[in-house]
């Protein structure tokens, strides 16, 4: 089987400066990602627990998957947290998301658009990526990220937490810094 | 029984055991009183990048005109392919040979770039057809760590002869473009052996998706 998702986190501080990097292979693509891939495969519908808590379900429908986010957009596409819980198969989301905002404990969020995928020699690669910064006047610690997209069940439009991971080693983003999240979906022939 | 029949084949699933998000794959043949007389499983090796590319297409939104590039099981390629509720769908019906699973006559190993099986058998009751019945699939279910979920088709060979030499199986994927229904090749694997299919018989292909956290 050769497909897997990998995520990469640098953190800067107010010069640019790298303070710290970690680069490893996500293990925490949920269930929720398959019960949307479920629905557009089978052309049908199944539950989906979205990121308010409820079931309102999913069914095939073209703006599922969608995770292109514009700045200041907490609700799609990547996203931080400080929670620390193991990842589990139905989390719906993140365990304490960091909102956008320059408040305490918050980030600004720039945009996240998906890149087009790539092909070098065997792999086809996929990347999104989003950049937050600390204006919030004292220093964030980050320990989970993942992705929410929208989603259409059979009434409604939400979101849906499809990614998560709890970082390896928390991370402290300096007032004036910023933290960026590389998301890349590797297929391998 | 023909060469290469009765047998039970297994495929290492070593590497598979790294990854958190599987796909394998199960083929049995069976004969005309339904008894199984070839079998193989193992873990695909075989998404291919038309599945990125569609994947892209939902994630970022790529709306008419935006230049999204797919390329086609027949070989042409569409250039303004977007985000749709057809993206992925495999759930061909009876006699559909364009999309849903397929099985084929190529061992040719799978290349990041294939876009469609190397020789498919077409739906038919000719020499060398087999008719191809439902793609269908099981809800997904969650069992400790794991959510999975199934896609299986058989196809029937009443062509009058034995089919031999099927050695391809993989997936043919919807995707909307400057017309509805474009088909794009999304997994191939080649089979470990060759399988032989007796008039009469059926040989049936299922996938499993699966994710473990």
């Amino acid at each position: 089987m050769k497909r897997g998702l990998w995520y990469k986190v640098v953190v800067r501080d107010h010069d640019g400066k790298v303070l710290s990097r970690e680069n490893r292979r996500s293990r925490s693509m949920l269930g929720n990602w398959y019960r949307i891939l479920y629905a557009h495969m089978a052309a049908t519908s199944t539950s989906l627990i979205r990121t308010d808590g409820i079931d309102r379900g999913v069914i095939n429908f073209g703006d599922n998957w969608k995770f292109v986010a514009a700045a200041n957009e907490d609700y799609m596409g990547v996203v931080i947290g400080t929670g620390v819980a193991p990842v589990t198969i139905d989390d719906y989301k993140l365990e304490s998301q960091i909102m956008q905002g320059t408040g305490s404990g918050q980030m600004r969020h720039l945009a996240s658009t998906p890149g087009w995928p790539s092909v070098a020699g065997s792999n086809c690669d996929f990347l999104t990526s989003r950049t937050f910064l600390n204006n919030s006047g004292g220093s964030i610690t980050v320990r989970e990220s993942g992705i929410y997209c929208r989603v259409k069940g059979t009434t409604y439009y939400g979101y849906a937490c499809i990614v998560r991971d709890v970082l390896a080693t928390p991370l402290d983003v300096p007032d004036g810094g910023s933290i960026t999240i590389d998301y890349t979906l590797r297929i391998t022939a | 029984m023909m060469e290469g029949q009765g047998k039970r084949t297994k495929r290492t699933a070593i590497e598979a055991l790294s990854f958190e998000a599987r796909l394998s794959y199960k083929v049995e043949v069976t004969d005309k009183d339904g008894r199984v007389v070839q079998y193989e499983e193992g873990p695909s090796h075989s998404y291919v990048r038309q599945w990125n590319e569609i994947l892209h297409l939902q994630a970022a939104a790529i709306y008419i005109g935006g230049g999204g590039t797919v390329k086609m099981t027949d070989g042409s390629t569409e250039s303004n392919a977007y985000y749709s509720v057809r993206s992925f769908a495999s759930n061909a019906g009876i006699g559909i040979d364009r999309s849903g699973l397929r099985v084929g006559k190529d061992s040719t190993p799978v290349s990041i770039n294939d876009y469609a099986l190397g020789a498919p058998i077409a739906q038919g009751t000719s020499l060398d057809q087999l008719e191809h019945q439902l793609t269908y699939f099981t809800a997904p279910s969650v069992a400790g760590p794991v959510l999975s979920f199934t896609m299986q088709r058989s196809f029937v060979n009443h062509s009058g002869a034995t089919i031999s030499g099927i050695r391809e199986i993989g997936n043919y994927i919807e995707f909307t473009g400057s017309m509805l229904g474009r088909v794009a090749l999304g997994f191939r694997d080649v089979l470990g052996s060759s399988f032989n299919i007796p008039d009469g018989g059926a040989i049936t292909v299922t996938y499993t998706l699966k994710v473990i956290v």
